[in-house]
């Protein structure tokens, strides 16, 4: 095909490259030239897997005529890198949360509308057939008035960099609110107003927060909770969970993102596991970065979407060290 | 064998007078509401006398114990009715509608040297016994978050004594109150309570709240109660804790579905989940308290549990109506 879009991977620190990296490889009208990493041999062993180039550094990925990348690194290196690709004028599609801190979520931003770059956060919930249809139902008032939502997004720890605080930003609680938060903005297109959060470190007891329950009021009148937790124990059937319960004034709608499994019991691994059979998310939400690269277009979510969630995984941090509810237009 | 008066002859009347025909401890004696109807109803099925005055039954029936079942609102007067007549009480869940009112109710049967006993009957649910039983023997470390689902559609019509809020409490005292004095009863006393919940938003024939309870001993909980959905009813039970996960939901925990066809036109299709067991939760309960007034044991709800289960109750619609966490004392 003529004019493929060219896009490389920053980092493979966050597992999701994985997948997006075979997203990549899958779409027709992409080149995936290759993969850059501060961990030479972590890029060596993954440009074998994925059939493409191992670049030597960052920047010599960057020097080449790619058009965009996908930054896959710790929480907070994401800034360096974006701002590595926004330097060269190459688009960015950026893992979530969108940075460690809020700070460096708003140089994000800033540097990417400097460099006319397009910035979309990683938001692959958003391309969830369920999710899909959960929105247009909402969208059309099947519902009626959305009243409330109760949201759940439980998994199992991912241990690594997730669990040292200097690359990961927060435990359980930035790295599971922000996909619900983002999700429910989009579906009501009402805005976070203020948060209050229970948050502990009891589960595994170390110096990261590893379950929550945050409460969120929206300026629809509509109120939230959402349980952003490493729960699930290790012996849990799947990695955990993206489930939703929405409350309107005329009907209910109950979803479970990863329902669409068997049920697997093995003498051989020694239990009980989940098979999803659902569609795969992580394509539909590379295909759409692709495409509005390759289009031309704007990005389906912005840097603003990963800037919004995560102001809200803070703002919990803040409400469980002072015990106050947070006014998001004062945070 | 000990002589029991119903009063409020009622949905839960009703499971409360057969469970009392089913039990060999106990004898329903009399009953009396103050709707003659509903009275003869009862009384009609159970061939016992039925009375609209309380004070006329207490004077003209020999009775032991006085089992509540009258709407929340009008708990406290009945119970100070049948303390002030020397009887011992079982009330219905929630104790009162108010702290306050609870606390008088208590009050006035240690006054008159009689026993109270709160029913309530998730304690004899046996899913919910068990994850108790599971938690108190460590098989999941030690807890830490929680979460319950109690959610259907509303009880009544509109002119029910439950819509008017200012009288059932709405979901947060009626319904959630169950998993209240449930969590209580795994995880020891709540130090913080946060909700929102449409308890003042005045949508007819709706209602819904998310609590958040912080526990003494550090256990977050969450609890959902819903009288919002358009059909069905749900209820889950879940702890996560330091070495394993206690999940329960009873959409998965049918054991029979009977399936009927539309064979004539008046009789449409339906699908009826059973849940059946050899003896009913309430039957169980009550017997429970009945056992204790004849052995002296101590009921395992005792009148400071019924107490602290409206407490949470109030503290979250204090929280709803605030906006704030409230600090139980
Ligand atoms: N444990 C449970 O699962 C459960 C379930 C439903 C209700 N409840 C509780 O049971 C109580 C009754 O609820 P219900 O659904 O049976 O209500 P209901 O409205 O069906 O019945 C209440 C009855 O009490 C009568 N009554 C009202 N005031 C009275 C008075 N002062 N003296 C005598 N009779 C009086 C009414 O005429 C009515 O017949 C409530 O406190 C409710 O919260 C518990």
């Amino acid at each position: 095909m003529e004019n493929k879009v060219k896009i490389g991977v920053m980092s493979f620190a966050h597992m999701h490259a994985y997948s997006y990296a075979s997203a990549l490889n899958k779409l027709d009208f992409v080149d995936f030239v290759g993969i850059a990493d501060e961990d030479g041999s972590r890029a060596r062993k993954f440009a074998k897997e994925f059939n493409t180039k191992a670049f030597k550094s960052y920047e010599e990925m960057l020097a080449s005529d790619i058009d965009a990348v996908v930054v896959c690194s710790e929480n907070m290196n994401h800034r360096k890198h974006v701002v590595l690709a926004a330097q060269s004028e190459k688009h960015v599609l950026c893992e979530k949360p969108i940075a460690g801190n809020l700070h460096d979520a708003e140089a994000i931003i800033e540097v990417a509308k400097r460099s006319h770059i397009q910035l979309m956060t990683a938001f692959p919930c958003r391309y969830h057939p369920a999710f899909v249809s959960l929105k247009k139902s909402v969208k059309a008032g099947d519902l009626g008035d959305v009243l409330a939502i109760k949201g759940t997004n439980q998994g199992r720890c991912p241990g690594g960099w997730f669990t040292d605080l200097s690359l990961s930003g927060g435990g359980a609680i930035i790295d599971h609110t922000v996909h619900l938060m983002d999700l429910i903005r989009d579906m009501t297109g009402a805005e976070p107003t203020k948060v209050y959060a229970e948050i502990d470190n009891r589960m595994l007891s170390k110096d990261f927060d590893d379950t929550g329950i945050l409460t969120v009021d929206f300026s629809n009148g509509m109120f939230v909770t959402i349980d952003s937790s490493w729960s699930r124990p290790n012996s849990y059937p799947t990695w955990g969970n993206v489930n939703m319960d929405v409350t309107g004034t005329i009907g209910t709608a109950s979803m479970k993102m990863f329902q669409q499994k068997i049920d697997y019991y093995s003498d051989e691994n020694k239990g009980f596991f989940y098979l999803y059979w659902g569609d795969d998310m992580d394509y539909e939400m590379v295909k759409s970065f692709a495409t509005s690269i390759h289009k031309g277009k704007d990005v389906e979510v912005t840097g603003e979407d990963g800037l919004a969630a995560l102001k809200v995984a803070m703002a919990a941090y803040e409400s469980a060290k002072t015990g106050k509810v947070i006014d998001l237009a004062e945070y | 064998m000990l002589k029991v008066a119903l009063v409020g002859a009622g949905g839960m009347g009703r499971v409360h007078a057969k469970a009392y025909s089913q039990m060999e401890e106990a004898e329903l004696v009399a009953v009396c509401d103050i709707d003659p109807e509903a009275a003869k109803k009862c009384a009609d099925e159970y061939k016992i006398p039925a009375y609209t005055d309380f004070g006329e039954m207490i004077g003209n029936v020999d009775v032991d114990v006085v089992d509540i079942c009258t709407p929340t609102y009008a708990h406290l007067e009945c119970v100070k009715a049948a303390a002030e007549a020397g009887k011992h009480v079982a009330c219905e869940k929630p104790l009162a509608r108010t702290v306050s009112q609870a606390k008088e109710a208590v009050q006035v049967c240690e006054d008159a040297g009689v026993k109270l006993f709160v029913a309530h009957v998730l304690r004899w649910f046996p899913e919910y016994r068990s994850i108790k039983e599971h938690v108190a023997a460590g098989a999941i470390g030690d807890a830490v978050e929680v979460r319950t689902t109690r959610s259907g559609s509303h009880p009544n019509s509109p002119d029910s004594w439950y819509c008017d809020y200012s009288k059932s409490g709405g979901v947060v005292l009626d319904l959630i109150v169950h998993d209240f004095d449930w969590l209580r009863w795994c995880f020891g006393n709540v130090k913080r309570v946060y909700a929102r919940g449409l308890y003042e938003s005045k949508i007819p024939i709706t209602d819904y709240a998310l609590v958040t309870l912080r526990f003494e001993n550090g256990v977050i909980a969450h609890v959902e109660g819903g009288w919002a959905r358009p059909s069905g009813f749900i209820t889950s039970a879940e702890v996560a804790g330091t070495k394993g996960l206690l999940n329960y939901s009873n959409a998965d925990s049918v054991p029979l579905v009977i399936d009927k066809k539309a064979v004539e036109e008046d009789r449409p299709s339906i699908t009826i989940p059973e849940n059946p067991a050899n003896e009913s939760p309430y039957y169980k309960e009550l017997r429970h308290f009945i056992n204790c007034l004849e052995s002296g044991e101590t009921p395992e709800v005792t009148p400071e549990d019924g107490i602290e289960a409206v407490r949470i109750a109030e503290a979250a619609l204090k929280s709803i109506s605030s906006g704030q966490s409230v600090v139980l004392g």
